[in-house]
């Protein structure tokens, strides 16, 4: 749905600001395109319903 | 039998020949210096030649003081290789004014213990993030068989200079498909171990989770020869397996009676040009592999792969993007920009999924022992290429080149890849995937085929 879709722009403006990143004009418009394009190919992974016993597969050995 | 000094000649052929004393370890690397300045202006595959380190090498073995079962080999590395006396280039303009390497890499020192010698550094797309092996700063490494074309990457240069024989035998680096891409493009034998098989010390990193490193060659002796010599424990890289080294050249011959082996279908199946699927199906009949399983939500271990890589690289390289963006290539500046602001959740995510995703797939090797799958979805694109069209769909070069690749790096599985020619076309490669630490059943399967002439490297 149209309405669900984030605002891409915005949320990587303020992205990039949180972490101290500075973007270009020049390089902008690319870096919406690739994170439009990340959206789009994480969503299979972000569709897998996963239980609360999964913990993450690193292993940390100290 | 090739003639040692000759530009077909394979590792193994070239090791029996010095260690016999047929030929000098001297001859041999002249003979790879002047294919190397011969070839050089086609397919830019090094960015680095150590001829002076190299000569004193020879000189060295040719007087006796190193034997081993890689004696007088030539070789070079990916360029992400740390090469004692050079900056660590990994692909980038940036890193060029970094420190000079101390010590050459873990992997390096490995080989040339064996007796091999290294010849220099090789080109590879930016800081490893790449499936072409183009790269805006050196220039492009190009594919021998039409220099007009892609090597596939990131591990181009490793392609370029194998496939062309300037030397029998490569070591690249594979994160998400960046030995078995440019295997499969340049038509050349490539085996990506299992995670955590080969020491990664003094290497440049690029996403921990799914690092290797690995060789390519065009035989598959040269690959079971190179691996054993390169396996071991190693404190350096935390990674790295404790296991026993398990050597598979002793094994290579054994044929491939009591191997139970499947075509994977479904995802592996889907948006592949009709000569990658050709290529699975040949591979499978000469095999007598009729069954085909199916590796669930490999979609998603895509996904997860992407998702991993993305947050990992961007996070290894964010200092470097905040202070000198207009050095990198801008074909990952971009990319990496993008992935730093990607959220963490999604990262936590992908990473409990790998776990389950491992589970469902090591139940599938209680059923088999080896999976046949694509390498690529197409033999090589056009250099500079930005889109191409898979079963049907427009879709990005960059991105699309590593789908089959992906979901199996994922969780570290070993391929060895095997290419076959294609009558008056490029080549294309088939991964053979084996169980955790089985890459011996892998390389048996890949010589059987070669020695049934399914699959063989086209002639350098």
């Amino acid at each position: 749905m149209a309405e669900d879709k984030p605002d891409i722009a915005r949320l990587v403006d303020e992205a990039a600001k949180a972490i101290g990143l500075p973007i270009a004009p020049e390089y902008r418009a690319n870096v919406l395109a690739n994170y439009e394009r990340s959206l789009a190919i994480a969503q299979p992974l972000l569709e897998v319903e996963l239980d609360d016993e999964l913990t993450p597969a690193p292993v940390f050995r100290p | 039998m090739s003639d040692p000094l000759s530009k077909q000649a394979t590792a193994s052929e070239i090791a029996r020949a010095v260690m016999s004393g047929k030929v000098k370890a001297a001859a041999v690397v002249e003979a790879a210096l002047t294919r190397i300045e011969t070839s050089e202006a086609r397919i830019n595959a090094f960015t680095d030649v150590v001829a002076d380190r190299a000569r004193k090498r020879a000189a060295e073995i040719d007087a006796g003081r190193h034997r081993g079962p890689l004696m007088g080999v030539p070789f070079a590395v990916k360029n992400l290789f740390d090469i004692k006396g050079l900056p660590t280039r990994a692909g980038s303009k940036i890193n060029l004014d970094g420190p000079k390497a101390a010590r050459d890499g873990s992997l390096i020192r490995k080989l040339e213990a064996a007796g091999a010698i290294l010849l220099g550094g090789l080109n590879m797309g930016e800081y490893a993030y790449d499936f072409t092996g183009e790269n805006a700063h050196c220039g492009p490494s190009r594919n021998p068989h039409d220099p007009t074309r892609m090597t596939g990457g990131s591990s181009g240069g490793s392609g370029a200079a194998v496939a062309s024989g300037e030397v029998p035998l490569a070591l690249g680096s594979d994160t998400n498909g960046s030995i078995r891409v440019p295997s499969s493009l340049c038509g050349l034998f490539g085996l990506k171990p299992t995670y955590g098989r080969l020491s990664r010390a003094g290497s440049f990193p690029f996403v921990d989770a799914f690092d290797h490193l690995g060789p390519l060659a065009r035989s598959v002796e040269d690959l079971a020869l190179s691996f054993d010599a390169m396996q071991g424990w190693d404190p350096d890289d935390p990674v790295c397996t404790d296991r026993d080294a398990e050597p598979t050249l002793t094994e290579l011959n054994e044929g491939i009676g009591g191997l139970r082996i499947a075509i994977a279908g479904d995802y592996f199946a889907r948006g592949a040009e009709p000569q990658a699927l050709e290529a699975v199906a040949a591979v499978a009949k000469a095999l007598g592999a009729s069954k085909t399983i199916v590796i669930p939500q490999a979609a998603a271990a895509r996904a997860g792969a992407y998702v991993i890589t993305a947050i990992e690289g961007s996070q290894l390289h964010l200092p470097r993007l905040r202070t000198r963006p207009q050095d990198f290539d801008p074909d990952t500046r971009e990319r990496f920009m993008a992935g730093a602001l990607l959220p963490g959740a999604w990262y936590v995510k992908a990473q409990r999924f790998r776990r389950h995703y491992r589970a469902q797939v090591q139940k599938l090797f209680g059923e088999v022992d080896i999976i046949l799958a694509p390498a690529t979805p197409c033999t090589a694109p056009k250099l500079g290429q930005v889109m191409m069209k898979l079963g049907g769909v427009e879709l990005p070069v960059r991105a699309n080149l590593g789908l089959y690749t992906q979901p199996i790096s994922f969780i570290g599985l070993p391929v060895v890849v095997a290419p076959l020619q294609r009558a008056g076309g490029l080549p294309i490669g088939v991964q053979i995937i084996a169980n955790h630490y089985k890459e011996g059943a892998a390389l048996r399967v890949a010589r059987h085929l070669e020695k049934e002439g399914v699959a063989a490297a086209p002639p350098a």
